[in-house]
């Protein structure tokens, strides 16, 4: 069937929504401003203009100056696409958190999405197009593309179009249009992070990609599945998966999560059990558990798959050869035997296939399918190339048939395995064209850089499962000359002699009202787009797909082959996305550049981690450089002792190493050591390690990580749990000489729930992006100046070769007695009647006493003069509610003081008492854990109080009788042994 | 009686030896301003008023740039900035409690040294008082730490030790400032009807505010000079006590110490007497003052320096044993870290410098040793200094959250401001000499009265 046609005389009718953007632009509103602050400056000296400055008389019906407009939108990384709520402040988007109204978000987003706000107002974004290197207009670089496109049509030449992924259905659309004009062209979708894509789904039938129920699952065995890190949707499994790590009083049980990994994950770290596990030897544990399941518990094997391939793999066998701990597998086999389907079984993506088919087999085993494993509405998986399949399509491109290639956003200069084989071969083609946020790596070697709109600038929808779509919308009018990209090549079809507009969003609504709308609701199309708008999701009726079957033939095929296998020589190398950088397209986002990697607390790089072991025997320490050589590539990166590190692996990330603006020099381009032969991309064996001259020192935002015996965290087991459960403490008040205090109206506090908090950093990055928090630099990090109002502890607990791990988040406790208070000269750090510590910032002189006296030591330090120095247009992205702190005053966490005020004015307003979630601070907001709760510990029904009454809460630093407004719930253990929680159907 | 009828024992050994007269030592005393210094002094000034030059640049860039430039950092947020304020402020109890308690105390053999002391402690609290005012984020504003009605309508918080600190340290520099100039007053009118330039003759005139020496003036010279001393000795205990609760009222481990204002007090007069030595073992025989300033007097100030020596340890003793005794983990951890952590030697180079090393001292021979007191008294010196980088820094690594310790390393901005701090106080210092009565020779005239009488008497002419 023919798409719908938009034509050109569809685009004269006036914008039939309110669009935000159209209505009154960021340019405008500054615009206005800058009149009138320019008007009251000369006032006194000069009459006023005669006309034209006219100060918001006819204000735009929704924006009020000094209110927050806020609007759903969605945001695609890679196969996810995340459904957003951005707030904007006079028509600037300031501030990413999640759709509540979406249904697998609820209200939640990654770090990563939540820094876009600083993609937005990059500064090293491309202005306008460029030809040959040379600013151009549009219309310039069109008459060097179209007349290319066109005798490439004529001469059934093949054209490339490299794009990211697709999982928007009308992008998909528009791709097709091309297609149409355009005969020879050859669509390829490169996501360089997704390695070879979702091996475990090619082992069932139909070969889809399902959701995982972290919330239904009992049991959890990962298999360097770093599922609260950055694997996958990360967000919606921190939110399942939390809501079985807390539970609500002493006795109650809780899931068990076993992380069976080679390096220290953010999983790992927030395991019950953690066995440390080369790669190679994740798929023969996972058959021996299989075996095990099958021998001891009786669990039927898939038709087709005979029980002697598992006669190789026993328990005791896989225990000796890579010397687990015997009792924690055994204790695996019979939880995940208990808990059948309300089990889950994962398997990294960066492991080889075999391992993905040991998993999928446990999966079918366990009879997950349809339970903790859903592909009832899964879609179709979008088709994206491996690095193998880039290998191919550079030889490909080497042939010279080519007549031009079309890069749309990725960025195969950097990231495709062997960079350098893929430039050759794309210098072979006559004519490239770059649709690019900004000039990297492969826009350097394109003829034509087209500069694209941002996605908070963009019209798009997205289908993540069938039953679910998800609307892009822009929240401002293009700061720049570009064009979104979808619009560029409708431009093109349009100019090929296709018939369709170029304007994107009608073509996005006609499609939709086509091919979504249902005629015959109630509801007009338009009502309908407008509500599907407001809300940024849609849910469809769909049908579900039948439960997915698992291929054993394949299965059979890698139990064979891993039988046969012997273990790989030397060392093995994980490679994987990092969890801010991801595949390195934010290199040049500093609140992601300058984020402490959750685990090694890492900024502005990435490393080499080694085992205790490994690093002790090779005599390296922290910062030393190793080459490390695979085949004939090797890269040279810093080494970082971690604890838990599996014996005889190493772990890096990609990511780094970017050209250009931040990024520059910042970490090393992993990418070449990515096997790109097909062989699993992301494992690779028979590593040479050599020791290389020098040191780069790295910039950690934390040293020490061990407890010392302090007791500043607490992480239980259940029995501890029991043993030790009871108030926070508050009982039994410490002596004082100070007067008792008297809170008149509210009393903020805190809780954080350490066993839900996953340590993920969404909170750092939402505070950052809230508060405006400069980002300094990795010098000054290394130099101990992070600026981080919040940041996340992390303790090690136990064994170096396999510690228990304690995340913490760390911010102004807001003490009742506040030692930064009494010792500030000029009194500049004050207490509220309503509990807070304030901060003065032009009271401040900057003595840093206060900080001295903090023994949290969460004030921060304007050690230079961090902000107006910033490039524009940077500082659109600030929050014009909270201060821009200048150079030489202390600056810490006020538990978002504007949102608090904001809440208390809008129920007086209202006439009503503030009720209790009314006000959410950035970080409690951000948490996908929700394991920070906010409210008014006056009230002893609010949600805050009671959990401050918590049988498993603490107070950090309790005996120096602060006071703290925080109580933190200990972080519990479910280790072998104990009960764990039964989950209903 | 006379002393030539007393055992030996009992006889005063005399403050000044050799040939020396009344004229003599006003000509001693004035020739110094009136004639062409040697070439060395000039060597020396150049040095010293370059390195000052130096050091004040290093400020200028700083506050120009931001304290970013020094080494400080989140937990080390005090560094060299404030480590300096307290040891120059140390340096400068010399001065006071040498010619103030001494002389209160009516110890003769301080008439010679008092005025290069209390200068000394003039000098040092002007270095002393630098780094207060540029340590701050926004050194454009310390005036706010003054407590005066103003349109901010805003008002000082007097519960934090650093107000009261400015207050301590303002009245102690003006006061000593005010006895130091009181002393030179008689001097200086011996100045105003000697000297021959008609220049210095109005500048002296006008400093010497109508000295005559009469009697009547000499009755309330004297009296003043007493309550003035009084009321410099309540201030010379008091001020540095002040400056340790800056310490010892914060909560930080390694600071929050009862112990604190003594050990802080015997620490500056440790130093302050070390400081002293240091200058006089040049000054002596560079400026030919070996009649006034005797072996007897440098002996003398060496057992100070030793007393001191063994106060101070017995100070680090108790300070120990606290942390120990108390049981806190982070105070101990914090003490552990300073004779055991990776700056294990900040500790060490204390203990040895100011504990062990004076012991030297014990021994008489040793204690008339110019080169020996030299040794031992800038072993002092620096000892002090890293003791209060021990305080300081050591305990501002290591607080309550291990995640939050961290590093301190000093940039070249921080040594520059040091080494400049020295210069400036060296400058000073030459200058003084070179302008000013080195010696209070109104008070040391008595002596040379009673000494010429000693050996009329014993019958020498």
């Amino acid at each position: 069937m023919a798409e719908p046609r938009v034509t050109d005389a569809d685009l004269q009718r006036p914008p039939t929504l309110p669009v935000e953007g159209d209505l009154v632009s960021r340019r405008r509103f500054l615009g206005l401003v800058g009149a009138s602050a320019a008007l009251a400056a000369t006032a006194a000296c000069e009459a006023p203009p005669a006309d034209t400055i006219v100060p918001y008389t006819r204000k735009p019906d929704d924006v009020i100056p000094g209110v927050a407009n806020y609007y759903a939108s969605t945001y695609q990384e890679g196969v996810v696409a995340y459904g957003v709520l951005v707030k904007a402040r006079e028509g600037r988007p300031i501030h990413i958190d999640g759709n509540d109204e979406h249904p697998v978000f609820r209200g939640k987003t990654s770090i990563r999405t939540q820094a876009e706000i600083l993609g937005l107002y990059d500064p090293e974004r491309l202005r306008e197009p460029l030809v040959s290197g040379r600013s151009a207009g549009w219309d310039a670089a069109d008459a060097r593309i179209v007349p290319a496109l066109r005798a490439a049509a004529d001469a059934r030449k093949p054209v490339l179009l490299l794009t990211p992924a697709v999982i928007s259905p009308t992008r998909a659309a528009v791709i097709a249009e091309l297609q149409k004009v355009v005969p020879g062209l050859r669509h390829v979708a490169w996501e360089p992070a997704l390695g070879a894509g979702d091996q475990s789904a090619s082992c069932f039938d139909p070969a889809v990609s399902p959701a995982y129920r972290f919330e239904r699952a009992s049991v959890i065995a990962a298999f360097d599945a770093d599922f609260l890190g950055a694997m996958g949707n990360a967000v919606a499994a921190i939110g399942g998966f939390a809501q079985h790590r807390r539970p609500a009083g002493a006795g109650d049980a809780m899931s068990r999560l076993y992380a069976i990994e080679s390096g220290m994950s953010l999983t790992g770290s927030k395991s019950d059990v953690r066995i440390p596990l080369r790669p190679s030897g994740a798929a023969p544990v996972a058959f021996a558990v299989a075996g095990a399941l099958h021998t001891r518990h009786g669990r039927a094997l898939p038709a087709g798959f005979a029980a002697e391939l598992l006669a190789p793999f026993t328990l005791d066998a896989v225990a000796s050869r890579y010397r687990l701990d015997g009792r924690a597998l055994d204790a695996l086999v019979d939880d995940l035997a208990a808990a059948s389907k309300r089990s889950l079984v994962l398997a990294g993506p960066s492991l080889p296939p075999e391992a993905h088919a040991a998993v999928a087999l446990l999966n079918a085993m366990l009879g997950t399918e349809g339970f903790t494993v859903d592909a009832a509405f899964a879609v179709d998986s979008p088709s994206v190339a491996t690095p193998a399949d880039m290998t191919q399509l550079a030889r490909d491109l080497d042939a010279g048939t080519y007549a031009a290639a079309i890069i749309w956003d990725t960025n195969p200069s950097y990231d495709a395995s062997g960079g350098g084989a893929f430039d050759a071969a794309l210098a072979r083609v006559p004519f490239k064209v770059r649709l690019a946020l900004r000039a990297d790596e492969t826009a350097d070697r394109c003829d034509v850089v087209l500069p694209v709109n941002h996605w908070l600038e963009s019209w798009n929808d997205f289908e993540p499962s069938r039953d679910l779509l998800s609307l892009q919308q822009p929240l401002i009018r293009p700061l720049y000359d570009t064009r979104q990209g979808e619009e560029i090549l409708l431009g093109w079809v349009k100019a090929l002699g296709g018939r369709v507009t170029s304007d994107y969003r009608a073509y996005l609504m006609m499609r939709w009202e086509r091919a979504v709308y249902r005629k015959g609701t109630p509801a007009s199309f338009q009502k309908f787009w407008m509500t599907a708008v407001h809300d940024g999701v849609l849910r469809r009726d769909a049908e579900a797909r039948p439960p997915r079957t698992v291929r054993a033939d394949r299965i059979v095929d890698a139990a064979r082959r891993v039988a046969r296998a012997a273990d790989p020589s030397g060392m093995e190398l994980l490679i994987a996305p990092d969890i801010r950088l991801w595949d390195g397209r934010y290199a040049n986002i500093g609140w992601l550049q300058e984020l402490p990697e959750p685990v090694t607390k890492v900024t502005w790089g990435n490393v080499l981690a080694l085992s205790p072991a490994d690093a002790g025997r090779r005599r390296l320490n922290d910062g030393d450089l190793v080459t490390v050589t695979v085949g004939a590539r090797s890269v040279t990166l810093p080494v970082l002792v971690q604890p838990g590190q599996a014996e005889g692996t190493a772990c890096t990330a990609l990511g780094f190493g970017r050209a250009g603006g931040v990024a520059e020099g910042q970490g090393v381009n992993v990418f070449p050591l990515v096997a790109a032969d097909g062989s699993p991309p992301f494992w690779r064996a028979a590593v040479q390690l050599t020791r290389a001259a020098g040191r780069r020192p790295l910039a950690r935002s934390q040293l020490e990580f061990s407890l010392h015996d302090r007791d500043v965290v607490r992480l239980w087991s259940l029995d501890e749990y029991a043993r030790n459960a009871g108030p926070v403490g508050d009982d039994q008040p410490l002596a004082t000489l100070n007067p008792p205090q008297d809170w008149p109206e509210h009393k903020w506090g805190m809780a954080i729930d350490l066993s839900a908090c996953v340590g993920c950093a969404g909170c750092q990055i939402a505070c950052q992006s809230e508060n405006n928090i400069p980002v300094v630099g990795p010098e000054q990090v290394a130099r101990g100046r992070i600026m981080h109002w919040l940041r996340n502890d992390v303790y090690y607990v136990g064994a170096e070769d396999n510690p228990q791990v304690a995340h913490e988040p760390m911010l102004c406790q807001q003490c009742d007695d506040a030692p930064c208070e009494p010792v500030c000269p000029v009194a500049a750090t004050v207490h509220s009647e309503d509990g807070l510590n304030e901060q003065m910032y032009n009271r401040c002189i900057g003595v840093r006493y206060c900080a001295a006296n903090c023994p949290y030591m969460v004030r921060r330090f304007n050690f230079f003069d961090y902000t107006s120095t910033m490039t524009d247009p940077l500082d659109l992205a600030f929050n014009p509610e909270v201060t821009v702190r200048p150079r030489g005053v202390m600056e810490k966490c006020t538990f978002c003081v504007q949102r608090i005020r904001n809440g208390v004015q809008v129920a007086r307003d209202e006439g009503r008492p503030v009720a209790d979630g009314d006000i959410t601070p950035a970080c409690a907001a951000a948490c996908p854990a929700d394991a920070i709760v906010f409210g008014d510990l006056k009230d002893p029904n609010s949600r805050v109080s009671k959990l401050a009454r918590s049988d498993r809460g603490f107070k950090v630093l309790r005996e120096l009788g602060t006071r703290p407004a925080i109580t933190y719930m200990a972080e519990l253990k479910n280790p072998v042994g104990a009960a764990v929680e039964r989950i209903d159907d | 009686m006379t002393d030539a009828t007393l055992p030996a024992a009992l006889r005063i050994a005399p403050l000044v030896e050799g040939d020396v007269s009344l004229g003599g030592l006003d000509d001693t005393v004035r020739t110094w301003s009136e004639k062409t210094p040697p070439r060395s002094w000039y060597i020396a000034i150049t040095i010293t008023s370059l390195v000052a030059l130096g050091g004040f640049a290093a400020i200028g860039y700083m506050l120009y740039t931001g304290i970013g430039v020094l080494g400080n950092n989140l937990p080390v947020v005090w560094g060299f900035l404030i480590i300096n304020f307290v040891f120059w402020v140390g340096i400068g109890h010399a001065g006071t409690l040498i010619s103030v308690i001494l002389y209160l105390f009516r110890q003769r053999w301080r008439n010679a040294i008092s005025r290069i002391a209390e200068a000394t402690t003039v000098f040092a609290f002007m270095c002393a008082m630098i780094f207060p005012a540029i340590h701050v984020g926004r050194p454009w504003l310390p005036y706010w730490l003054i407590p005066y009605p103003n349109q901010r309508g805003m008002w000082v918080n007097f519960r934090s030790p650093l107000i009261w600190d400015v207050f301590a340290v303002l009245t102690y520099f003006s006061v000593s400032l005010m006895f130091w100039y009181l002393g030179l007053i008689p001097d200086l009118a011996t100045l105003r009807s000697t000297t021959k330039s008609r220049f210095k003759r109005v500048v002296f005139r006008l400093l010497s505010l109508g000295w005559v020496g009469n009697a009547w003036h000499w009755l309330q010279y004297e009296k003043a000079y007493l309550l003035l001393a009084g009321l410099t000795t309540v201030l010379a205990l008091s001020v540095h006590s002040i400056v340790s609760m800056d310490f010892a009222s914060s909560m930080v481990p390694g600071w929050h110490m009862t112990i604190f204002p003594p050990y802080f007090v015997v620490g500056a007069a440790f130093s302050g007497f070390a400081g002293v030595v240091l200058v006089f073992a040049f000054v002596r025989t560079a400026m030919h003052l070996e009649e006034y300033v005797t072996p007897r007097h440098m002996d003398l100030l060496n057992r100070m320096v030793l007393f001191l020596s063994c106060v101070m340890a017995y100070a680090y003793l108790m300070e120990g044993f606290t942390a120990w005794y108390s049981a806190d983990p982070y105070v101990k951890y914090v003490f552990a870290t300073y004779v055991f952590g990776g700056q294990w030697w900040a500790g060490w180079l204390t203990i040895t410098l100011n504990c062990i090393l004076p012991q030297l001292l014990w021994f008489p021979r040793l204690r008339r040793s110019v080169p020996i007191m030299v040794i031992v008294s800038a072993g002092v010196t620096l000892g002090m200094w890293m003791e209060r980088y021990t305080i300081i820094v050591l305990s501002l690594k290591r607080d309550y959250l291990p995640s939050s310790w961290g590093g301190y390393l000093p940039t070249p901005v921080d040594w520059a401001i040091l080494i400049g701090s020295v210069g400036f106080f060296l400058t000073m210092l030459l200058l003084f000499l070179r302008k000013l009565p080195v010696i209070a020779a109104w008070e040391v005239k008595p002596d040379i009265v009673y000494y010429q009488k000693q050996r009329t008497e014993a019958g020498h002419v």
